[in-house]
């Protein structure tokens, strides 16, 4: 009896002296420390932004970590900043808080808007801090960027154009649906695609400039089709507008027949082309722009390549028909 | 010390030390905590510090360009050092994942001071329109360090999640390690304090047991306690106290008998001596009277009254004075033929005396009168009875250490209840008539006389007659008698 006693003790005293301490090494043994890091090692590094008006598209997410990979590689830090939906207001305070925030150097999608222009070539001057565009580039003379990293829109306009021709053949009307902003890509673009029909004369072309809200690309696109119902082509020179330029003509008839192009740089184009409804797209290599932009920019901040190539340099572009795609 | 008050101090300090290392770890752990508190806020706070100052200096910046005076100035320089001091102090929050907005926070409020400082400039030069754009640019970076401080809080929050996480949970711990805590004192003080009474309370119980078992008379149990303090010493006092009781009664107890003895022993001899001075009446008249009776009875030829006569005088005067002291067997002898002799004449031929005397063994010591009333009591009860008188055969005999007498009658025998009585020495009522001394008297003498209870034996039975057997010891074990005064 007195034995069981003991033991019974003995036992809840193990257990408690168990939960005990158990309890006192969480509490006393956790991770109090607030993590801290040495500031002189951080503070050397090349502290670079990219910023671009479409956040979280598949186009300028592979151009954010092929930045980020290089970044990481190179040892500068970098950070993808920027609006979404081409919010131009939040696009601009971006840049501006970058140039306040005094980084060493701003990699930026090009807008060919007076507000850009007066940022980069004003301010950003003013400050002297670098900035180099990619995918999209605003002229030199314009923008006073150090050099820009992206597809050669004229070339990407020929393609088009070639791919064009070979599908409708030599003769036809085409629309062709650019925004009214008139930036420079997609003016690079129009040439490219019309030095290559122009010398096509039984190609006629229909150039139709439209604001870039749904409604409005709606409209144009109504418009156009009822002017010219023997349309064979359409080329939507701003890829976002494809999408409701092409829902536009679905409704209207069916869109098979028409041979309808645009480029990659819009979310909607790669799934239109996977349907079908698309007949060509041009696909750009946004990893690789992220990469020379980043790698070009600590170039020139480490005084290596100086100046930068001011043409530009241009990354990989092919034609994606839908063919392939599917 | 001693040592109970020892192990109370040491009860005392144990839970004092309990006491004292909790206290001590809590405070240790709240002082931490405070601090890792007081760090967590002073992060907070100081990134609200910057937005504060920076709307100030934009503030001071716009009224002194409204109205350029000298303490509007002197503001505007107020805040700008504030500002400057809110940024060193937001130098110290850098981590790993606030890195890059930290150094464009801390950028930015240097623009902000550059740029306040070219309005400032422009002012000075009269320059209103830049000084106003100036001024525009300073608002709307004051605007960015707002919208940067809250981006730097979300990041804050978002790194320290799991630190907050862990804040919340480890109070949640502490809790459960108090609960925990307490219920182990408890269990630990219980024992221990079960322990430490025991300790204490059990020789006391021991003691009082032991002190009961002395009260109820009972001195031989050794009383024994295990511990290490006064109640053990007092113990040993105690067991100490109970042995020398134990020695001091068993010495009373002997003294006692010895005392019985002694008493009884004074009893008998004033018994004997009672009844000899009673039958002291004037002795010598009786023995001048009685031997004048024999010269008479002689002269006048009768010659066997003369004889009873004086054997009636020697038995008178032998019994009156050797009462209380030892004489020899053979004198017991002589007066015991002497006392046949008389019986003789009064019975003629009705009693039949033999005895076979072995003359070598007379000189052994014995009390006096110890053979005649044993002879008498024989006569009284075997022949005086007895129409045709009875025999009585009367031997004394040698032995190794040991004379044996033996009186041996054929009368009607004793019962086995007065045998008892007798050998136990009690009063015996007598029957008849006798010289006065009883049996019993004669069995205690004996025993007294030589120190030892075997010297009398009686085999009888009803109608088979009574053999009384003394054995007389050569050498007397028993001196004391000797030394009672002679009254003779």
């Amino acid at each position: 009896m007195r034995k069981t006693v003991i033991l019974l003790l003995g036992f809840l005293c193990a257990v408690l002296f168990y939960f005990t301490f158990a309890s006192a090494d969480k509490v006393f043994r956790s991770d109090w420390e607030i993590p801290r890091t040495s500031t002189q090692a951080q503070a050397k590094q090349y502290r670079l932004v990219l910023i671009t008006q479409e956040l979280e598209t598949p186009f300028w997410n592979k151009v954010g970590s092929g930045a980020r990979g290089q970044a990481e590689k190179d040892g500068a830090s970098l950070e993808v900043w920027g609006s979404y939906d081409k919010n131009q207001e939040d696009f601009l305070k971006k840049i501006e808080i970058a140039i306040d925030s005094k980084v060493d150097g701003i990699i930026v999608q090009g807008l060919d808007t007076e507000e850009f222009k007066s940022l980069t070539k004003i301010k950003a001057a003013f400050y002297g801090i670098p900035i180099i565009t990619v995918a999209n580039d605003v002229p030199m003379a314009d923008s006073l960027r150090r050099t820009y990293v992206g597809s050669d829109q004229f070339l990407a306009g020929r393609m088009i154009a070639n791919q064009l021709l070979t599908d409708m053949g030599r003769e036809g009307t085409v629309i062709l649906l650019a925004d009214s902003r008139r930036e420079y890509y997609q003016q690079q673009r129009l040439n490219g695609i019309q030095d290559v029909l122009k010398n096509y004369p039984n190609v006629r072309t229909e150039y139709s400039e439209t604001p870039d809200t749904r409604e409005d690309v709606v409209a144009t696109t109504q418009n156009l089709m009822n002017r010219m119902p023997d349309v064979d082509a359409f080329i939507a020179v701003n890829a976002n507008n494809a999408e409701a330029m092409i829902q536009e003509i679905g409704r209207r008839s069916r869109v098979e027949p028409y041979d309808i192009y645009s480029f990659d740089d819009s979310h909607e184009t790669l799934e239109l082309l996977k349907q079908g409804k698309l007949d060509g797209m041009i696909e750009q290599s946004p990893e690789t722009m992220g990469r020379i932009s980043v790698s070009l920019m600590i170039e020139w901040l480490s005084g290596k390549t100086v100046p930068l190539d001011t043409e530009g340099y241009l990354t990989d572009i092919r034609m994606l028909k839908a063919t392939d795609a599917t | 010390m001693s040592s109970i008050q020892r192990k109370i101090w040491t009860l005392a300090a144990v839970v004092l030390f309990i006491m004292v290392a909790i206290w001590t770890t809590l405070t240790y752990y709240n002082q931490k905590t405070q601090t890792q508190y007081n760090d967590i806020l002073q992060r907070y706070l100081r990134m609200n510090e910057v937005t504060n100052a920076s709307q100030q200096t934009i503030t001071a910046l716009n009224n002194y360009l409204q109205s350029p005076s000298q303490a509007n100035l002197d503001l505007l320089d107020r805040s700008k050092q504030q500002i400057r001091k809110a940024r060193v102090e937001v130098l110290v929050l850098r981590n790993s994942d606030n890195d890059f907005a930290l150094t464009n926070y801390m950028n930015l409020i240097d623009s902000l001071v550059e740029t306040t400082d070219r309005s400032l400039m422009f002012q000075s030069e009269k320059e209103t329109e830049d000084s106003a754009k100036a001024f525009s640019e300073a608002t709307r970076i004051s605007k960015y360090i707002s919208d940067m401080t809250l981006t730097l809080l979300d990041t804050e929050l978002k790194t320290y999640d799991r630190f907050y996480r862990g804040i919340i949970e480890q109070s949640s711990e502490l809790n459960k390690l108090g609960v925990w805590m307490l219920l182990l004192i408890t269990l630990l003080l219980l024992l221990f304090t079960y322990w430490f009474s025991l300790s204490i309370t059990r020789p006391v119980l021991k003691l009082t047991q032991a002190a009961k078992e002395l009260s109820r008379g009972r001195f031989d149990l050794q009383i024994e306690v295990a511990s290490n303090d006064e109640i053990s010493f007092l113990a040993k006092m105690f067991d100490r106290m109970r042995i020398n009781i134990n020695n001091l009664i068993s010495e009373i107890q002997q003294k006692a008998q010895l005392e019985n003895e002694l008493q009884q022993n004074k009893l008998l001899l004033q018994e004997s001596q009672l009844r000899s001075l009673q039958s002291q009446i004037n002795p010598h008249f009786l023995f001048n009277t009685l031997d004048t009776l024999s010269k008479k009875a002689y002269l006048e030829g009768s010659e066997e009254t003369s004889d009873l006569l004086a054997s009636v005088a020697g038995l008178l005067r032998y019994s009156l004075k050797r009462l209380d002291r030892s004489v020899t067997l053979y004198d017991e002898v002589k007066v015991l033929k002497q006392y046949m002799e008389i019986q003789k004449a009064r019975f003629t031929d009705r009693l039949e005396f033999h005895a076979n005397i072995d003359e070598t063994c007379l000189y052994v010591q014995i009390p006096g009168l110890t053979l005649q009333p044993i002879v008498e009591n024989a006569v009284i009860h075997a022949v005086e009875p007895e129409e045709d008188g009875g025999a009585i055969w009367f031997s004394i005999r040698d032995g190794d250490d040991r004379v044996t007498i033996e009186i041996e009658d054929d009368g009607p025998g004793m019962t086995e209840l007065k045998i008892k009585q007798i050998l136990e020495e009690h009063v015996v009522e007598t029957e008849g008539h006798s010289t006065g001394i009883g049996f019993s008297n004669v069995v205690r003498r004996l025993r007294l006389f030589y120190g030892r209870e075997d010297v009398i034996e009686i085999e009888s039975g009803s109608g088979r007659g009574t053999k009384v057997i003394l054995k007389i010891p050569k050498t007397r074990g028993n001196e004391k008698y000797d030394k009672a005064p002679d009254r003779g």
